[in-house]
Formats: C-alpha cells, sequence, structure tokens
C-alpha cells in the first residue's frame, strides 16, 4: 500500500516556483532518502506533506487522507521532524514530550509509559528532568526525534535529522532509523549521501523543485562504490 | 478540547519559569502597595479633619465625601491605578504568546500535530488570561488586609459586593489586553514590537475619551462609547452594568477572530 501519494504538487513563494509538479508515490515501511542540493524545495516538500503549509497546485495524500481535505486524520500518521528541533527551552524534556503527547492526542493513561519508550528508544532518559534549553545540539536533535516518534506514527518525515550532530551520534541516529524500517515509514532529507547509502532503499533526488531521479539504490549506485556521488552531480548539474 | 488545554497549561508552566511573570507580578504589587498606602494616610486625615471641625462630614467639600468609608475611599482609588498598571503589564504578558513560537520555529510543531487553528487561538487565550488573573489577584491582599484590619460604624469595613464588581471591571480590561496582544503577537517574530503596538493600541482606546469633548455629534458619542474608560466607569463605581460586559466580550471574541485568521493566513505565505 502506498503511505504517500503526491500528485502534481507545486508550491510557488509569489514569483518563485519552489517545487514544480511533483508525482511520486513512497510504499508503506520503506526508508526513502529525499535528496537534493540545498534549495532544491525538500524542505518545502516536507511542510506540505505534513499539513504546515497548503500547496499551490497539486494534492497530497498520506495513509490515504487527503492532507488539504482531512488534515486532522493525515496528521494523526504522522511524526515530523522538522529542520531546527521544535523545542521550549522553558520546559523540561518530559514536560515537553507530555504536551506533545496531548497534543498528539496520545491516551491519558500511556502518556507516562509512552513517554520512557520514546526516551529510552532515542537515548534521552537520563536527561528527561533537564530544561530543553540547556540541552547539547545533539541532545536537542535527539528530543526532536523523540517527539516525533510519539504515538507511534506509521509516517516519519525527518528535516536533516543528522544535522549538527558528531560522527558518533550521527551513527546512532542512523542506527535508530535503519532499525525502524518495517515498522514506519521513514521519509528523511540530507545531503550527505553516505547516510542514504547506509540507511535508505530508495532514493528520491530533486533539483530545482522537480523530480530527477526516483529509484531503488541498486539503481543509482549501479554497483559502484561512488555510483550514487556520480549519479546526484551528474542529476544536479546545472 | 484537550490540545486547548494543554496549550494553555504549557502557556502557564512557561510564563512561570520565565521570568516575565514575576517581574511583573513584583512590579504590580511594588506600585499598588505604594497607592494604597498613600490612599490610606489621605483617608486618615481626612477622617481626622471631619472629626475636628464642627458640622463633621456636612461640612466638608464634596470631593471628600468618599473618604466616608474604606470602599470609595480606598479600594476604589486603588482600581484606578491597578487598570493603569494592567495596561502597562499586559503587552510584556501578551507579546511572547506567538511572535516567540515563531521565532522558535516550534509553531511548525503545533501546527503539524492533530491540532486546529481554533485549539491554538483558544489555548493560548486561556493561558494568558490565566497569567492576568493571577496579576490582578496579587492585589486582592489590599481588600483583605482592610477587611481583617479595618473597622466601620456601620457593618463590615468593606462592600465586598462593590470590590468584586471592580474586580469585574479589572479582569474585563486585562482579557480585552490580552486579547488584543494575542492578535499583535500574531503578525510579527519580534516581541519587542509585539509589546510596542500592543501598548499603544491598547493606550489610544482607553484614552480615546480625551478627544470626544472636542469632536462634533454625532462622532463624540461613538468616541466616548467605545473608550474603554466609560466603558468601565459604572463596574469600577460598584454599579452592575451588562453593557461593558457584553462590549469587552465582543472586542476579545473580534480580536480571536482576527487572530484564527492571521494564523491561517500566514500558512499561505
Amino acid at each position: 500500500m502506498a503511505m504517500i501519494e503526491v500528485e502534481q504538487l507545486t508550491k510557488k513563494y509569489r514569483d518563485r516556483v519552489a517545487i514544480d509538479a511533483l508525482s511520486f508515490t513512497i510504499d508503506e515501511g520503506s526508508i526513502v532518502g529525499f535528496l537534493g542540493p540545498n534549495g532544491a524545495g525538500k524542505s518545502t516538500t516536507m511542510k506540505i506533506l505534513t499539513g504546515f503549509m497548503p500547496a499551490t497546485r497539486g494534492k497530497a495524500r498520506v495513509a490515504g487522507f487527503d492532507i488539504f481535505e482531512q488534515p486532522l486524520e493525515a496528521k494523526r500518521k504522522i511524526g515530523y521532524l522538522p529542520e531546527t528541533p521544535p523545542l521550549y527551552p522553558e520546559l523540561t524534556v518530559r514536560g515537553y514530550l507530555k504536551f506533545v503527547a496531548e497534543l498528539k492526542g496520545v491516551p491519558r493513561k500511556s502518556i507516562a509509559s509512552e513517554i520512557d519508550r520514546v526516551a529510552s528508544v532515542t537515548g534521552v532518559t537520563s536527561e528527561l528532568d533537564r530544561l530543553t534549553g540547556t540541552l547539547s545540539k545533539g541532545y536537542r536533535q535527539r528530543v526532536g526525534i523523540a517527539q516525533a516518534l510519539l504515538g507511534d506514527p506509521a509516517l516519519l518525515i525527518l528535516d536533516e535529522p543528522t544535522e549538527g550532530l558528531d560522527p558518533r551520534q550521527r551513527k546512532e541516529v542512523l542506527e535508530l532509523i535503519k532499525s525502524f524500517a518495517g515498522k514506519h515509514t521513514v521519509v528523511l532529507s540530507t545531503h550527505i549521501l553516505a547516510e542514504v547509502k547506509a540507511i535508505c532503499q530508495k532514493v528520491l533526488i530533486i533539483h530545482r523543485g522537480k523530480i530527477v531521479a526516483n529509484d531503488s539504490m541498486e539503481a543509482l549506485t549501479k554497483g559502484k562504490e561512488t555510483g550514487l556521488e556520480d549519479t546526484f552531480i551528474q542529476l544536479t548539474a546545472e | 478540547m484537550r490540545n486547548t488545554l494543554a496549550i494553555a497549561k504549557k502557556e502557564l508552566a512557561v510564563y512561570l519559569t520565565t521570568p516575565w511573570a514575576w517581574v511583573v507580578f513584583t512590579g504590580m504589587a511594588f506600585i499598588s502597595s505604594f497607592f494604597f498606602i498613600a490612599s490610606l494616610l489621605s483617608f486618615k486625615q481626612v477622617q481626622d479633619t471631619a472629626r475636628q471641625i464642627p458640622g463633621g462630614w456636612a461640612q466638608l467639600p464634596p470631593d471628600y465625601q468618599a473618604f466616608r468609608n474604606l470602599t470609595d475611599g480606598v479600594v476604589l482609588n486603588l482600581f484606578g491605578v491597578i487598570l493603569v498598571v494592567t495596561l502597562f503589564a499586559a503587552p510584556f504578558l501578551s507579546m511572547r504568546l506567538l511572535a516567540e513560537e515563531r521565532r522558535q520555529k516550534t509553531f511548525e510543531l503545533l501546527m503539524t500535530t492533530p491540532t486546529r487553528a481554533i485549539d491554538i487561538v483558544l489555548g493560548k487565550y486561556l493561558g494568558a488570561v490565566g497569567i492576568v488573573v493571577a496579576t490582578l489577584s496579587v492585589t486582592l491582599v489590599f481588600p483583605l488586609i482592610l477587611t481583617v484590619l479595618g473597622s466601620s460604624e456601620s457593618g463590615t469595613a468593606l462592600e465586598w459586593t462593590t470590590v468584586w464588581l471592580g474586580y469585574l471591571a479589572l479582569v474585563l480590561w486585562g482579557a480585552t489586553c490580552m486579547a488584543i496582544g494575542l492578535f499583535i503577537s500574531s503578525l510579527t517574530e519580534s516581541q519587542m514590537v509585539a509589546a510596542v503596538i500592543t501598548f499603544a493600541v491598547s493606550m489610544v482606546w482607553m484614552l480615546i475619551r480625551a478627544i470626544a469633548p472636542n469632536a462634533e455629534e454625532p462622532t463624540r458619542s461613538i468616541l466616548s462609547y467605545l473608550s474603554f474608560d466609560w466603558q468601565l466607569q459604572n463596574l469600577l463605581k460598584g454599579v452592575m452594568d451588562l453593557k461593558p460586559i457584553v462590549f469587552f466580550s465582543s472586542v476579545i471574541a473580534f480580536f480571536l477572530l482576527l487572530t484564527h485568521r492571521s494564523i491561517e493566513a500566514r500558512r499561505w505565505t
């Protein structure tokens, strides 16, 4: 079954076309790398898919729900990590996760256990009672991921989840995402190709708002070690 | 509904962990206690004068008649001061409501969870009203002091009905300032800009009556009707009046509607 169906999706910021008639589908349970040079329209696409902003034209469906017509139903299926982890520095990690769990409609009785679950999965259990404002960048990013996992959404949309992490944290986060395979559908954007190679089964490359590749990892690397880099550079050339 | 309450609770938690709310509470306590003591002193002075001169109260000018009892002489004076302090305090409390969400990028979180725009507006507003009520209730200590320590020849030291009606007026005024502030906070990312504009709008709206006498009818009546201090005058004197309740509820509803529109509109740009 398709988790995400996108048809002719277009977004214009006044005269500037950010994404231009994108069409693609993403299957349930797969981990998809969403690639493109800076300013290609990755974040815009993600913001539309999560219902944060409406598209100028076209349709997007998440788990069968049109994100514009049935936003609440669609949003219940989505866990989203924006480019900047959306934290309130005045709240403790626990208070913050509780707030997000309430917004997501996690049943009152299971909020505490749900917080413990996502905290242990993302490794922030020891930091639960610290103020999010005092956390290091790595922990902030993890709390951002923990927040996305609350309520066990079918679809995770992660905008540059490894941005700003040190190599060890990067590896941990990637392994965490890899472990979601089969349980969650994951769409992650990044411009670090090695990460994509390590964990994604499918790759979507966009350039100047248009899809230039939508294929499995094997097809894009063509069996070579530097295959993905070569393809990427070739496809996103001027 | 649950999301509304979750947002309201979060707002209060953030208010009470940042220094802002405490600064405002302290400011309110400091300024109003200053004026409380001042009006107590003049109250005592007038009372003494009334006792010393032959003929008593009847001989004193009408201005002094208010000092015959504690409610009119002290508490009602104090309400005027609290009203002005609220005018200054509300912009500082409301400025961060939506501007801060935008600056911290947490607005994206609110909009991508299954939360409707109306939940965000009502939740934010509920939290805002909560903090204004908390600020105003700091001043409840003064009527309480008078009740405990004061005395009167005729029954209780204070007429609490009058006091409560005064507080109703103050809460209406504070809640209105917060609704204006919430809307203005939704228009900008800068808290300073939000605070200054909110202050300017509430100040002008409050003092609009000052320019009314120079205007011609029907402008004059319209201006006085729209001015907050004209609307509040009866309640502040302890006279029950439904008109200001309807008036302020409409102003609040109007600004909440504008906030809702502004949140929705922001998504389209």
